[in-house]
């Protein structure tokens, strides 16, 4: 299955706004789903779909950083630009402290909205390879046996196979097997390579 | 009977009828049949700036300024063939004249005497100089007061109403900046930049809507009588409301009867009646919602136009039913209790009625009335 290409998500309760967003966007060649209901854009929005949103901070039916929260808690990443018609800094605040990525201000230069987007959308490519890495990284690490796992952290902490050998009561040979196998089961072919997929792994929260 | 009765000393009659009109406040008059005056008592002198020798024998018309002169002689002639009464037992308010050329307004009321041969008229006038004046400064304060209850209430909205504009000039650049890149990459159809004019159009179209609404509610300008469309007032005053209406969760539902009659007043006035009503409605609701709509009706009932803005807020306690329209009066923390009184003048001055009750769902509810305008 190929991936989905990258959709603008606008949120607004305003048709017209929405509606005038979404013909912008074509003139670059952007995909937009406008929705003016919230609720409805939570229902039908799956975190597979790469894009961006533009989310407008009040509508009635349910407020901008609400939405921003429930997405928070689906864990989608999908970058938020928040769109205002006032000069809300406190909100602004919130939002941007909750990971919206950019605020901007109803009436919109078009350069700027579609520049915005365009870097949203560069983002979110960037925050789904990365994230698909993360993803492979770890499958591999599951694949380890445990004594591996035990192993291949002393490497990544820089021990010889002579002392891992020592250590573990193991023979050199077999240490030396051990690592073999390690760099093979993790995809790398450097023990330096090995050594920094360990620290991604180390700082990646679920890890 | 003459002015000048010099000869014969008065009968008993004649002295009690010299002393009422020495003693009476108002001016009393007194014609004859082709309207010479006969009597013109000191009260009337005061009035007009003529000794009762000026007059004698002159024509009534010398006291009243056009057009009432030239119609005067064709009322006389008329009564006297038909018999139709236009003022004898009536009463009305004219215009009348000073020796020195002023005029002034009064209330004249006329009576018909006929003994024997003696036939003619009486007139009796009021002077309406001052009662007109304070009427006017009435008119002028309430004016005032309107006025500026109306900017306290706009000065509430303006953030609201901000909005309301922003959003079609969001609209109206984005669909502007649309056609400008579509006719810059010649991709532009025809039909396409059609629409998207078309959409402009209409967005600033409404965006001209909200600004007139506005500076018709932020002029201060004289009490005007004009025919209204009721219908028509609520919803030009439903654009500058709605924004809040709708954010705060709530739906604001007009229901209006067409056609309805038109009722005569102050546009503006009525406009700042209804605008308050529905504030009152909506802080009613965020106070405390039992339901989520808020709404406009208009109907005819008992001959009147009638206007009920209900609400679905906590409703009316007794002690809110009691002091309803009392000034300085109010149940919001932030008010200064002027709303419903100021309304309550403007729509007694429309010669109408406004009420406040509970509504069957336990809101509050709102009835304005007003008289069915008649072209005068």
């Amino acid at each position: 299955m190929s991936a989905p290409g990258p959709l603008v998500f606008v949120v607004d309760d305003e048709e017209p706004v929405g509606d005038s967003i979404a013909m912008l966007l074509r003139t670059v060649g952007l995909s937009a789903h406008v929705y003016r209901d919230p609720r409805r854009f939570l229902e039908e929005y799956r975190a597979e779909q790469p894009g961006c949103l533009l989310l407008d901070v009040r509508m009635p039916q349910m407020g901008g950083l609400e939405v921003q929260q429930e997405l928070i808690r689906r864990h989608a990443t999908l970058p938020i630009i928040f769109i205002s018609g006032h000069a809300d800094v406190p909100m602004a605040v919130e939002a941007m402290r909750a990971g919206a990525v950019d605020f901007l201000q109803k009436p919109f230069n078009d350069d700027e909205l579609i520049r915005r987007v365009q870097k949203a959308l560069e983002q979110d490519a960037r925050d789904r390879e990365l994230l698909q890495r993360r993803e492979e990284l770890e499958r591999r690490w599951k694949d380890l046996t445990p004594r591996e796992r035990e192993i291949a952290a002393r490497i990544a902490d820089g021990a010889a196979n002579k002392k891992v050998a020592a250590e573990l009561g193991i023979s050199v040979r077999t240490a030396e097997l051990h690592r073999a196998r390690i760099l093979q089961k993790m995809g790398v072919r450097s023990v330096a390579q090995l050594v920094r997929m360990l620290v991604a792994l180390r700082e990646s929260p679920g890890a | 009977m003459t002015v000048h009765s010099t000869a014969a000393p008065p009968t008993v009659a004649e002295s009690r009828f010299n002393a009422l009109l020495d003693a009476a406040v108002d001016a009393i008059i007194l014609i004859d049949e082709r309207g010479h005056l006969t009597r013109f008592n000191p009260a009337a002198q005061r009035m007009f700036g003529y000794a009762e020798a000026e007059v004698a024998g002159r024509n009534v018309l010398m006291l009243m300024p056009e057009p009432y002169r030239s119609q005067h002689d064709g009322y006389i002639h008329r009564y006297a063939s038909t018999g139709e009464r236009r003022i004898i037992g009536i009463g009305r308010e004219v215009e009348a004249q000073r020796k020195d050329g002023g005029t002034f307004p009064i209330d004249l009321s006329v009576g018909e005497f006929r003994a024997g041969a003696d036939h003619g008229f009486v007139g009796i006038i009021r002077d309406l100089t001052e009662r007109k004046a304070r009427t006017r400064e009435t008119e002028d304060l309430r004016g005032r007061l309107a006025h500026v209850g109306r900017l306290g209430t706009l000065g509430e909205m303006v953030s609201g109403i901000a909005h309301e504009v922003n959003q079609p000039l969001t609209a109206i650049s984005n669909y502007a900046s649309a056609c400008r890149r579509m006719v810059q990459a010649g991709t532009a159809s025809g039909a396409e930049l059609a629409g998207a004019l078309d959409k402009i159009g209409a967005q600033a179209e409404r965006a001209g809507q909200v600004i007139r609404g506005l500076r018709a509610l932020v002029r201060r300008r004289d009490e005007q009588r004009e025919p209204l469309d009721c219908n028509q007032l609520i919803r030009d005053v439903a654009t500058l409301v709605e924004f809040d209406v709708r954010q705060a969760g709530f739906r604001l539902v007009l229901k209006l009867v067409e056609p309805l009659p038109a009722t005569v007043g102050d546009a503006v006035q009525i406009q700042q009646v209804v605008l308050n009503l529905i504030r009152n409605g909506l802080d009613a609701m965020l106070e405390k919602a039992t339901g989520d709509t808020l709404e406009v009706e208009t109907a005819v009932a008992d001959g009147k136009v009638e206007i009920r803005v209900t609400d679905s807020g906590p409703g009316l306690g007794a002690a809110a039913l009691e002091h309803l329209f009392e000034p300085f009066f109010t149940t919001k923390p932030q008010g200064i209790g002027l709303g419903l009184s100021i309304c309550k003048s403007i729509v007694g001055a429309h010669r109408g009625e406004l009420r406040g009750e509970s509504a069957p769902a336990g809101g509050a509810r709102f009835r304005v009335r007003l008289p069915i305008g008649e072209d005068e």
